[in-house]
């Protein structure tokens, strides 16, 4: 009996210690997890500081030989990134424009009519378009836009990123508007309001937090992209705002950077500028969903 | 009348998805029958050989097939003991806490950085430590690629199955506790059942994101064009091999490419589709 | 209701003004578009800079995408000049639809550069490198790099051979010196832009490769000299067919080049019997329709593509390939070259006659090679 208990007792023993293991591991573990973070940003934030600066903002990316020419002398590298700053804006921004009115309209539709078997098939297709790999994309605006326009383009890096964007925008307006109470929408029709004025006036207005959030994430998310727009934009020497011509990028020229050895002291600065942006955005982002929350 | 127009717009709108549904497997099918009808559909994704030399043109997708398996799975499985414990700690233990946000911020913060920043920390930072590790002589190839896709995806995996994870009802956990299990009894025998389907739904789900990942392992896994000889193997993944060779194919070569663009499509959209329906059971449930 | 249709208006609206406005810049500026070979990407970079520099309404735009690419481009017509190391075969001529003209631009050679702490000098056969690339040779000590190495302290290190993994002129030229060189290449390997390699590691354009040789001990790769060059990589001396070992130079590079040329430029100077030449010289070509009117030009732009081409080859543009380590085209070439710009056309009107005598600038008596190559 004894002896029973005892063991019943290391058994609890046991179990406790093991729950203590565990709950270490976990927490060792989840704190790991978020160690390559930090060592992404020293790595970008220790190397990029030195060039960070108002050069890369106003020059446009120098050549491999004007590069080397500086690096003997012991000079820091000349230019900066101003083609591909002003390009990422053109692109994205040309992307931005398409998908907005486009991807409200679908994200509308959808939650206004979700139990149409037509919209439950353009909601499958919505996810489906968001899973596929960006290169993928590539591909298609290159069949798409370059192939017939005989010009890489920034029209066809900004289809690219609208095919990205899309879904996105799509499933957050969707999502966002279905949480808006239902007392909203027919308190509006109640009151005579025309089906548009309640959508417009109303059911927008109030779902703005979560749908700004979802642009703003989309937009964050596409503006890193690298492989779509080798397919598409290509990629300039200079700055360019013609939406026929090839158009470089900030990721673009970070890969020509990156193939260049001459160039690698602006890999960083050109990266710390692309996290800044991107982590800006998430940032208000986080801020506009927690201000807006429905 | 106008919310007549309004209304159509709408559904002129939705439609939209449909024709680019539509228009990508158009351009995309449209574009690799060349291959597949040269080759037939299964000679092309039987066959290891790549060989673009004029004399002996002959192109088949196996190595990059493989090349993918290799570092999207050896990622997965990489990320596993970093994204569970996450999951665990934002979604169970710490659930609601303010420092589960806070790493749970963090951790999706890796999700925000660029693919192409992954991959120059892979080259500076993690190669030289591959190289010192003995993995190979030169730090290329799957090893290091899978490295880097695990961090890659760990936000994906962990976000997911964190939500999963808190979804778990309260009273069911409860009572495990009044029978005096510990904590980790009832992770293991009520909340990782009950959200099992959904965890293993965000783990597909981060496997489709790898599978298409393109600069990050373009830049770390070598370009060869064979199946990677194992973990410490070069190769190509079917997402790298189009960014290396896009943009100066032609004829054959290029419908190839567009071909293994098109497997690779299929292969995520089977993917993602898998994971949708596990999350719809369980929301339906 | 309004706002509905404004939606739907307002990006169609600012979508057709900023067609208009490009339009517009269109009107004011010409930009002529090329791409391809990375091999001469710093000459051209430089070239065209000069250019636009001298023409304020000229934007000259080159994409370095590999030789392969810019073949491709020109077929496909999205761009107005492909740029190649390679000239194409005939069997290529034909797939291009209409008659191409190849311009040699500069020639340059074809560097062996690797990474080896403690080797800073190094001589290699094209059997030996032949070897490196086909893993009969897979390490640095091998017996046979040391045979013709006596003074050399190889160290006992894995070799990493580094290639291209774009379709590339500057592969396309190692492998016709390899196949020159070693039958067994011949039959493993073959020529071509792109090949089926069995060992090493592939890299993105001539930067890239050299970016990798650089970074990674006991590399070693196949790049443009001027690549080696500005990153201070070490480079073998290769024996030349006379069985001489010779550095890349302007002066053995020249040497290689004095042959006789056919008159459309078509021509290889790898691996040639001049005792002072280095094995793997190379010319460089920018290639252009025949015939401009193809639709996609206006003669606007024409006009300006051929003054590009002759300002190339005028010995403003040629003075550029001999400060940064191309050599200068010879005169002959420069002759046979003005005679095919001769050739271009719009509408069939040809753009800038060729006449044999026009003022004929020696390149030679302008500069002398030497003093320019030492400048820097």
């Amino acid at each position: 009996m004894t002896n029973n208990v005892s063991t019943s007792t290391t058994g609890v023993k046991r179990r406790i210690v093991k729950d203590k293991m565990a709950y270490a591991f976990i927490c060792i573990f989840a704190f790991l997890a978020m160690v390559p973070l930090f060592l992404i940003l020293w790595e970008v934030v220790s190397k990029g500081y030195k060039n960070f600066n108002f050069r890369l903002f106003t020059e446009v990316a120098p050549s491999s030989m004007d590069a080397m020419f500086a690096r003997v002398n012991g000079e820091p590298i000349p230019g900066g990134i101003l083609n591909g700053i002003t390009g990422t804006i053109l692109i994205v921004g040309l992307a931005i424009f398409f998908t907005i009115p486009l991807g409200l309209y679908i994200g509308i539709y959808l939650s206004e009519n979700s139990e149409k078997r037509f919209s439950k098939i353009i909601s499958f297709l919505t996810d489906l378009l968001q899973g596929i790999p960006s290169i993928v994309i590539g591909i298609i605006a290159y069949a798409w836009v370059v192939k017939p326009l005989g010009s890489y383009s920034a029209l066809a890096g900004s289809v690219a990123l609208s095919i990205m964007m899309l879904p996105m925008i799509v499933r957050s307006t969707e999502e966002t508007l279905k949480m808006l109470p239902r007392a909203y929408k027919e308190a509006g029709l109640a009151l005579g309001s025309s089906y548009t004025n309640v959508v417009f006036r109303i059911l927008l207005p109030s779902g703005f937090g979560g749908i700004f959030t979802g642009i703003l994430l989309a937009i964050s998310r596409v503006m890193g992209e690298t492989a779509p727009l080798m397919l598409t934009a290509l990629g300039a020497s200079l700055v360019n705002w013609n939406i026929f011509e090839p158009t470089s990028s900030i990721p673009l020229l970070i890969w020509e950077f990156y193939n260049d050895p001459n160039l690698i002291d602006l890999i960083w600065s050109s990266s710390l500028l692309l996290l800044i942006v991107i982590f800006v955005l998430n940032w208000i982002a986080k801020i506009v969903a927690r201000k807006w929350k429905i | 009348m106008k919310d007549r127009i309004f209304k159509i717009s709408l559904f002129a709108a939705a439609v939209v998805i449909l024709l680019l549904t539509a228009g990508i497997l158009y351009a995309l099918v449209g574009k690799s029958l060349e291959v597949f009808n040269e080759y037939g559909v299964w000679g092309f994704v039987s066959n290891a050989e790549w060989d673009p030399r004029a004399a002996t043109e002959e192109y088949g997708a196996l190595s990059f097939i493989m090349g993918t398996i290799y570092t999207a799975f050896f990622a997965l499985l990489l990320c596993i003991p970093f994204s569970l414990p996450v999951a665990l700690f934002t979604g169970e233990y710490f659930k609601g806490k303010r420092i589960a946000s806070i790493v749970s911020s963090i951790v999706d913060l890796l999700a925000g950085i660029p693919s192409i920043v992954y991959g120059l920390w892979g080259f500076y930072a993690l190669r030289p430590v591959v190289i010192a590790l003995g993995v190979n002589a030169q730090g290329f190839g799957v090893f290091l690629a899978s490295i880097v896709l695990a961090v890659m995806i760990i936000p994906y995996a962990s976000s997911l199955s964190s939500e999963f994870l808190s979804m778990v009802p309260n009273n069911l956990k409860e009572g495990a506790y009044s029978l005096g299990a510990t904590r980790i009894e009832v992770i293991q025998k009520v909340s990782i059942p009950i959200a099992g389907s959904g965890i293993v739904a965000s783990y597909i789900l981060a496997l489709g994101r790898a599978l298409g990942e393109t600069m990050a392992v373009t830049m770390l896994i070598g370009n060869t064009n064979n199946i990677p000889a194992g973990l410490r193997g070069t190769g190509n993944t079917m997402a790298s091999v189009i960014a290396n060779q896009f943009g100066e194919a032609d004829g054959l070569k290029l419908s190839a490419l567009i071909a293994i663009g098109l497997l690779l499509f299929i292969i995520t959209a089977i993917i993602n589709l898998i994971a949708k329906l596990i999350m719809k059971k369980l929301s339906a449930a | 209701m309004k706002k509905a249709v404004l939606c739907l208006l307002i990006p169609m609206l600012l979508f057709s003004c900023g067609r208009l406005s490009s339009d517009k810049t269109k009107s004011g500026g010409v930009t002529i578009s090329g791409a391809g070979a990375t091999f001469p990407y710093p000459f051209y970079n430089i070239v065209f800079r000069d250019y636009m520099s001298l023409n304020d309404n000229i934007v000259v735009n080159y994409g370095a995408i590999g030789s392969g690419g810019g073949i491709r481009s020109l077929r496909d017509k999205s761009v107005d000049f492909g740029a190649s190391d390679a000239f194409l075969t005939d069997r290529e001529l034909e797939s291009m639809n209409a008659p191409v003209i190849h311009i040699p631009t500069c020639m340059g050679g074809i560097v062996m550069a690797y990474t080896l702490s403690g080797v800073d000098s190094l001589r290699l056969t094209g059997s030996l490198i032949s070897d490196i690339y086909l893993g009969n040779i897979t390490r640095w000590n091998d017996y046979r790099i040391a045979a013709i190495n006596p003074n050399v302290k190889l160290p006992d290190l894995e070799i990493t051979p580094v290639y291209r993994s774009d379709g590339s002129g500057t592969t396309f030229n190692f492998s016709e010196y390899l196949c020159d060189v070693s039958p067994e290449w011949k039959k493993v390997m073959g020529m071509g832009k792109a090949l089926k390699w069995d060992v090493g590691i592939a890299a993105k354009g001539n930067p890239g490769v050299a970016g990798i040789v650089q970074q990674t001990e006991g590399a070693i790769g196949y790049i443009g000299s001027e690549y080696s060059l500005t990153l201070g990589l070490p480079v073998a001396q290769l024996k030349n067919k006379a069985g001489n070992f010779v550095s890349a130079s302007l002066e053995s590079i020249s040497a290689a080049s004095k042959i006789q040329f056919p008159d459309d430029m078509r021509a290889s100077i790898i691996n040639v019997d001049n005792p002072d030449a280095y094995p793997m010289s190379i010319f460089t070509w920018l290639i252009v329709y025949q015939e401009l009117n193809d639709g996609n030009h206006t003669e606007v732009q024409a006009q300006e593509l051929v003054k590009l081409l002759s300002y190339i080859i005028s010995p403003e543009g040629q003075q550029v390939a001999a400060r940064i380590n191309y050599a200068p085209l010879s005169e002959q070439a420069i002759e046979k070259t003005k005679a095919l710009i001769g050739k271009i056309t719009y509408n069939g009107e040809v753009l800038i006659p060729y006449t044999e005598d026009s003022t004929k600038t020696s390149l030679n008596t302008h500069l002398t090679t030497d003093t320019l190559y030492n400048e820097r």
